[in-house]
């Protein structure tokens, strides 16, 4: 037990100093957000077409932008561990003293680093652009909390993907194809109830409904009746994608 | 005397086809350096990925200091290091940060941990471009940072899969004076695939050799060199070649398994140089053919991997130099 947590541990330092090192992955992976905020966000809002309950449609879809970016993160996670399959990494990772499990968990956790360094950027360029957000330094940790734990999970279906996929040129298309659609059919962009009925029910299975609605609460307005099902909802995910994510390792390995 | 490793009947099978491992039995002494040597695909990394604890054996038993590699896991795990064959270490990051991820990964208290990263780097000769990122190091200062990682949790058996593959004389000599004086200092068993003849020669207390899944022969290099029982006398001759009868007579006699004539050059291949080597002398006198030089030839560790491992190249070639030298008179 001890040996697994120390590795989860060691494995989100490892993050933090590959990203003391090299910075620019983040800087360019910043891009498409704010893109998303300051070209769509700022064009949208002036036309108002979207009832978003009166809170301005910049605000609005922040929370979105945010975790999407996120998920783009964790979702290419799995790429470093198909790159680490190709390299003896993972095998002299196997061979540590942590449970394998560890490895999994630790792995998709510690993507949840660079998600939050990516918050970093995108809070400060959204307040520019006059996005106002709850001044309440709890409800900002917790956001950070969702937004760490929600990035674990999709981390997960990547290295579940990786799994399958064993080659890099491969996944680059399943990656692709896997962001864009959870974004589009998620409450990011509108609310849901806008959506014809077949896409809202993908909606309600699709988690990064509940992460967006849960920070949107958290940092937007203040609303957090829905707090309590949303985490549910993340965590029950969390919990299915690490399992998934641990079962399938074995075949990365062999 | 206690054992490192054992192994018996160890059976693994791919995807319920392919047969890795077919019935692989040996021990290893606490203490040895180990080699196993083996053509590519005779199972030698998939034996090592086994007993590191990766995957588990089809059938069979394999212990690790009497744990149960399948059953003990995390204790075979704690008494282990583990050098994979392909780069394990990360580049983005400095090789002072890499030990410093592994140490916290096994857990090594952290008021020794600064001085043991230390030690390691010193006895592999990176202490001066520890800060610099991995990324810059050449392939041997990758190979030793590497062995520094399986060093730093001071284990008692070492696995080392083609330690040395790639680098160049100078790099391959400098890991290899490494790890024996760690293993002077720490009594550490080493177990090392390799396809280096002389490294297992040189450096190692034991050799096994694996064909196709098994174990095909043990022994310390002078006893396989001796077992082969091939030796090549070589006899460069005056000014006149041997004729066809000459050559029948040598082959003719028991204890010689192949003969060779090239130009002025002639090669007996026999058991025993020493006493086979007065009797082809007194054939070649009677036949009036004056020797300028004699020179025999023991048997190197590469005759005893083509005997027991290899594809059996040797007998083709010297017929085939039978025939050029025929030709030629």
């Amino acid at each position: 037990m001890w040996d697994s947590l120390r590795e989860m541990f060691a494995m989100i330092e490892l993050e933090l100093r590959r990203l003391k090192h090299d910075r620019t992955e983040m800087y360019t992976r910043a891009v498409q957000p704010i893109l998303w905020l300051a070209v769509y966000g700022t064009v949208m809002g002036h036309i108002r077409a979207i009832p978003t309950d009166g809170i301005p449609y910049l605000d609005y879809i922040t929370p979105g932008v945010l975790l999407q970016s996120t998920i783009f993160v964790s979702v290419f996670y799995g790429l470093t561990i198909v790159w680490e399959r190709e390299t003896g990494i993972l095998k002299k990772l196997l061979v540590a003293p942590a449970s394998r499990y560890a490895t999994v968990i630790g792995r998709s956790i510690a993507s949840g680093v660079r998600a939050i360094v990516q918050a970093f950027i995108i809070i400060p360029v959204a307040m520019l652009l006059g996005v106002r957000f709850m001044l309440n330094p709890f409800y900002f940790f917790a956001a950070f909390f969702i937004l760490f734990f929600v990035s674990g999970g999709f981390a997960a279906i990547s290295i579940f993907v990786a799994s399958v996929m064993k080659t890099r040129e491969r996944f680059m298309g399943i990656g692709q194809a896997l962001i864009m659609p959870l974004f589009f059919a998620s409450n990011a962009l509108y609310p849901i109830k806008l959506m014809p009925p077949i896409l809202q029910y993908f909606a309600i299975f699709n988690p990064l409904t509940y992460a967006i609605d849960a920070v949107r609460g958290l940092v937007i307005t203040g609303d957090l009746t829905n707090l309590l099902p949303d985490v549910a909802a993340v965590a029950i995910f969390d919990i299915m994608m690490f399992t998934v994510a641990s079962i399938s390792f074995r075949k990365i390995i062999e | 005397m206690m054992l490192a490793i054992e192994v018996r009947q160890l059976v693994k099978i791919y995807a319920g086809r392919v047969k890795a491992l077919d019935g692989v039995d040996f021990t290893v002494n606490a203490g040895d350096i180990f080699a196993l040597l083996g053509p590519n695909g005779s199972g030698k990394t998939t034996l090592m990925r086994i007993l590191t604890t990766q995957f588990k054996p089809t059938s069979g038993e394999a212990y690790i200091f009497g744990f149960d590699v399948v059953k003990n896991d995390s204790d075979v795990r704690k008494n282990i290091g583990y050098v994979p064959q392909e780069m394990s270490v990360w580049t983005d990051i400095s090789g002072f940060e890499n030990l410093l991820i592994y140490a916290k990964i096994y857990g090594i208290p952290s008021k020794y941990r600064k001085d043991i990263i230390w030690d390691a780097l010193e006895s592999m000769g990176l202490d001066a471009i520890a800060n610099n990122l991995v990324k810059t190091y050449s392939g041997g200062m990758i190979r030793r940072l590497e062995i520094a990682c399986a060093m730093i949790i001071k284990p008692r058996l070492m696995f080392l899969d083609e330690p040395t593959i790639g680098l160049d004389p100078s790099a391959r000599r400098i890991v290899w004076e490494r790890l024996t004086s760690f293993r002077k200092e720490y009594g550490t068993t080493i177990f090392f695939n390799t396809h280096y003849m002389d490294e297992a020669d040189h450096y190692s207390d034991e050799i096994a050799i694996m064909d196709k899944g098994k174990m095909v022969k043990f022994g310390t290099s002078s006893e396989l060199k001796h077992s082969i029982r091939r030796e090549v006398i070589q006899f460069k001759l005056r000014n006149q070649g041997v004729d066809e009868i000459v050559l029948k007579t040598i082959r003719s006699m028991d204890f010689v398994s192949d003969v060779a004539i090239h130009d002025l050059e002639l090669k007996v291949i026999v058991e025993d140089a020493e006493t086979a080597l007065p009797i082809i002398m007194d054939i070649l006198r009677t036949e009036g053919i004056t020797v300028e030089k004699i020179s025999t030839a023991r048997p190197t560790l590469d005759d005893v991997f083509l005997k027991y491992a290899g594809t059996m190249h040797l007998p083709n070639s010297t017929s085939s130099e039978i025939m050029s030298g025929k030709d030629s008179l």
